[in-house]
């Protein structure tokens, strides 16, 4: 079941505090929380936040296309060891 | 399921996995485990592990998220079920060459991982983690310390030394606070 519209997304109220007060200084330092149920809000985009996968934190770089999903939805909590062998998988830098 | 490879596939990458037979022609379920699936459609030969030599793919079909494979030599279900689990590869030397600022995983994996502006030695990429959002994460290895996360961004990754074997990156403030 959705949240209420009444009450609005929700934000972490000690991530959204960091993120506001960086944002006035410009700064762009990599912060850490564990709030994977926290919104991505417009403010975050351009950050890179380190979301706790539950053993550690992952960095991710927030984009506009985050905005509205949950931060828990970009650091996978399992993860697939694979079959050892070379994949045919690539990597773009963003 | 099979378990263990015939052999040690050591210039080849797998593309893709048998998951089952399908039908009683010789059909093969293929789970695509690469990252261009339209490519295997496109493919004429295949290796497949069991069975020697490449192998002619007589057709693909796209059955999201499997395809479905006929080789010539595969023509009947209980061939199609010895080969249930086994593995699909390609030569690394027939892959196409991506565009700038794309990498192969093969390629990343074991490079030495350098501060860029000190050019003092990290540690070794000894993972990527595919993350959600289409990211993907640089998962490196140092000595006597936890492994430190670095995202696969252009601001971070500064340079990419391939025949050098050498990756430099430019760590932002606060990211080696992770590990």
């Amino acid at each position: 079941m959705s949240r209420s519209t009444k009450k609005g997304p929700y934000v972490d109220a000690k991530l959204l505090k960091k993120i506001e007060t960086m944002n006035a200084k410009n700064d762009k330092r990599v912060l850490k929380t564990w709030a994977r149920a926290c919104t991505v809000i417009p403010d975050m985009v351009g950050h890179t936040i380190g979301i706790h996968d539950g053993r550690r934190h992952v960095p991710i770089y927030i984009t506009e296309e985050m905005v509205g999903h949950k931060l828990g939805e970009f650091a996978p909590t399992r993860t697939f060891k694979g079959h050892g062998d070379k994949a045919e998988r690539s990597t773009a830098l963003k | 399921m099979r378990k263990t490879r015939s052999h040690v596939w050591e210039n080849y990458v797998s593309v893709g996995e048998v998951t089952a037979p399908h039908g009683i022609h010789g059909e093969l379920r293929v789970y695509p485990t690469t990252d261009f699936p339209d490519r295997l459609l496109a493919r004429t030969t295949v290796w497949v592990d069991g069975l020697e030599g490449p192998q002619e793919i007589m057709s693909v079909k796209p059955r999201p998220p499997l395809v479905i494979m006929q080789l010539r030599s595969v023509a009947t279900r209980e061939q199609a079920e010895m080969l249930r689990g086994a593995s699909l590869y390609v030569p690394i030397d027939s892959l196409p060459a991506l565009g700038e600022g794309e990498y192969y995983w093969f390629e990343l994996e074991g490079l030495e991982v350098r501060d860029a502006s000190s050019k003092a030695p990290i540690g070794i990429l000894s993972k990527i983690i595919r993350a959600g959002g289409n990211q993907d994460v640089f998962e490196v290895a140092r000595e006597g310390m936890p492994p430190l996360l670095v995202p696969a961004l252009k601001s971070v990754v500064a340079r990419v030394d391939l025949p050098q074997n050498v990756m430099e990156v430019d760590l932002p403030p606060g990211l080696e606070d992770l590990s």
